[in-house]
């Protein structure tokens, strides 16, 4: 085997990209290894398996795999790969079964993944087949606040390590409740998208005036909505830091507001007001006062492809990516305010969202414009603010000055830069953790 | 005058199924020339104040789970709009700068195998099925392919839409959007 093709893609000292990442096949074939083949991947919600023998079907990068709850309660990502010539034992988007049996010879396999039945065990195959070598092939699993990621490489550290400090962050709105969050989704679409500028895009508030222009005039005139303008955008105390991978935006409220989501009109501004400070108490506890009166998670990607929110980016080719949006609703919040935010997510997010629908066509051809012979020789530029982004007395990570800067995406590509170019999970350097977790919220809840 | 003068005038009865069933065609090519000449407003036009326009998840299931193929209200879905979110819609064509429609697509609706039949109170169910093509840009296409199912009722002397359930024949969309109306 020969060493590792080292790449170097992004100039930090000018934030000048290499273009060629978007469409090349050798560079996806490359990513699929190097990083959905090492990462810890965002795969689904406890919520969509609550039931024993429950599963979900989901996907890590292109690798199709069966989310399942075993008879013992215990979470599984297996393979959706029959281990005799491959066919996909699960064939639904999700349900409830004991065991899988392979359509094509009938391979049976419990919801632990193990391989349970072998037609003809002695009448064909002399009773010489090992089946317990023989089950479907399982990733490492494990979750936070209900989220569940899995990993591929027996190497990779802890999930804990790995979202690391970013967590103290994720925590402000994964981690919220003592009864936690449920999942509703997905809507799925695929769009003529490399997956990187879905995620480049996360910490992306430089264009919202510009290409959601429309969305936001209509809102603030139906809904009573900011007009998210540029000025609003320069002015905003908002921050963006990047942690161990992750890209993160958070804003800094000493105003004790609720967080702003879609969904959030004048009409029930009220509802989202009352919430907040009725669960203040609750959150404080679990995650200190700081945390719960000063911190608010805005957008944010979780490396490699978890995209704002419970919203994945699989890969799907250099130029393709299939979307899955889901909506997250805290469990013990009332009606009437998951209402609103389900609403308002799937009427702005989504394939059909208002703000989404305008986000694809300049996506798809930042893509393709890596495609053509001279499109490719010259290097995005992202250089907007640099040299503006370092440590941050109370807040962990690399903080950006600014709201408005692109630090975060030259980290990004050098973040993938420093997966594409390791041999192992030893090179793959992991910031240690330094933030300090106040309060009772933990890894798994 | 011919010797035609003197044919026989022959008069075609219409059951008052039928004459719903004409009414109710008429009224559906009317709106799909609407949309396919973007003229939304009038399409909007087309729905009474109270309607809920919903568009619901198809899931792969299993045969004997067939219940759970299509996701209920209260799940997330696709579009799951009152007249103040399709009135946003329209009105963000409208000004000028909703990218992703702006240069519009070109679309065409075709509708046809309606079923209609009365529900109490003078409202009426409709069912239609749908193949919309659309063209975006330079080379980007996409058939869409559903099945409408309304409650319809008058409103002033017209049929207007009181809901709308768009049923997408697809699990993952193909598409990079959906920014046209269905
Ligand atoms: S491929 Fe599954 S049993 Fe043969
Ligand atoms: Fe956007």
């Amino acid at each position: 085997m020969g060493a590792t093709q080292k790449y170097s893609i992004i100039d930090p000292a000018t934030g000048k990209i290499d273009r060629g990442i978007f469409s090349d096949q050798a560079v996806y074939d490359q990513e699929m290894e190097k990083i959905f083949g090492r990462a810890w991947l965002m795969i689904g919600h406890e919520s969509l398996v609550p039931k024993v023998n429950d599963f979900f079907h989901t996907y890590m990068g292109e690798d199709p795999v069966i989310l399942t709850r075993d008879g013992q309660g215990r979470l599984h990502a297996l393979l959706n790969m029959c281990r005799h010539r491959g066919n996909r034992v699960v064939r639904c988007d999700d349900g409830n079964a004991t065991r899988f049996m392979c359509t094509y010879h009938g391979w049976t396999y419990g919801s632990d993944g193990k391989l349970e039945h072998v037609a003809g065990m002695s009448e064909a195959y002399y009773d010489a087949l090992d089946k317990p070598s023989l089950g479907l092939v399982q990733a490492r699993v494990d979750t936070y606040a209900g989220i569940v990621f899995a990993t591929w490489a027996e190497d990779a550290p802890s999930l804990e390590a790995f979202l690391g400090d970013a967590r103290w962050y994720l925590d402000t709105v994964f981690n919220r409740r003592d009864g936690g969050m449920q999942a509703l989704g997905p809507m799925k679409w695929l769009e003529p998208v490399n997956w990187k500028t879905m995620v480049d895009n996360c910490s992306d508030n430089y264009h919202v005036p510009t290409t959601h222009l429309s969305s936001a005039r209509v809102q603030t005139r139906y809904l009573g909505r900011p007009p998210l303008s540029h000025k609003d955008q320069f002015e905003s105390p908002n921050k963006h830091v990047f942690v161990n991978g992750h890209s993160l935006t958070f804003r800094e409220a000493p105003d004790n507001t609720p967080r702003y989501v879609h969904g959030i009109s004048k009409d029930t501004f009220p509802l989202f007001q009352a919430y907040h400070e009725a669960t203040l108490p609750e959150v404080e506890r679990r995650l200190g006062a700081f945390r719960a009166r000063h911190v608010q998670l805005g957008n944010h990607s979780i490396f490699p492809n978890g995209v704002l929110g419970f919203r994945l980016a699989l890969p799907r080719g250099p130029l393709q990516t299939e979307f899955w949006h889901f909506v997250l609703l805290e469990k013990d919040a009332p009606e009437a305010l998951k209402h609103a935010i389900r609403i308002g997510s799937q009427a702005n997010n989504g394939a059909a969202g208002l703000f989404e629908q305008d986000d694809v066509d300049n996506w798809r051809q930042v893509t393709a414009a890596s495609k053509s012979r001279l499109g490719r020789r010259i290097s995005q530029d992202l250089s907007m603010g640099l040299g503006h982004a370092g440590a941050h007395p109370e807040y962990p990570g690399v903080v950006s000055e600014r709201y408005i800067s692109e630090n975060n995406q030259r980290l990004f590509y050098q973040r993938w830069e420093e997966f594409m170019n390791a041999e192992s999970w030893a090179d793959i350097p992991i910031a240690p953790i330094t933030a300090r977790f106040e309060g009772t919220a933990t890894l798994h809840g | 005058m011919g010797k035609h003068a003197s044919a026989k005038v022959t008069t075609v009865t219409v059951t008052p199924r039928q004459a719903l069933w004409l009414e109710l065609m008429a009224f559906y090519t009317h709106e799909a020339w609407l949309l396919d000449e973007r003229k939304f407003k009038e399409w909007l036009d087309l729905f009474t104040d109270d309607v809920l326009y919903f568009m619901p998840r198809r899931k792969n299931v299993l045969r004997r789970e067939a219940h759970r193929e299509v996701t209920p209200l209260g799940d997330l879905s696709l579009i799951e709009d009152d007249r103040r979110y399709l009135e946003m819609r329209v009105a963000r064509l409208e000004t000028g700068m909703a990218w992703g429609e702006d240069p519009p697509s070109r679309t065409r609706h075709l509708i046809g195998n309606l079923v209609a039949e009365p529900l109490s109170k003078g409202e009426v169910k409709a069912k239609t099925a749908f193949l919309v093509y659309r063209s975006h840009l330079e080379t980007d296409h996409q058939l869409l392919a559903g099945s409408r199912e309304d409650v319809l009722r008058r409103v002033n002397g017209a049929w207007k839409i009181a809901k709308r359930t768009v049923l997408l024949d697809a699990n993952v969309l193909l598409d990079k959007n959906l920014s046209i109306f269905l």
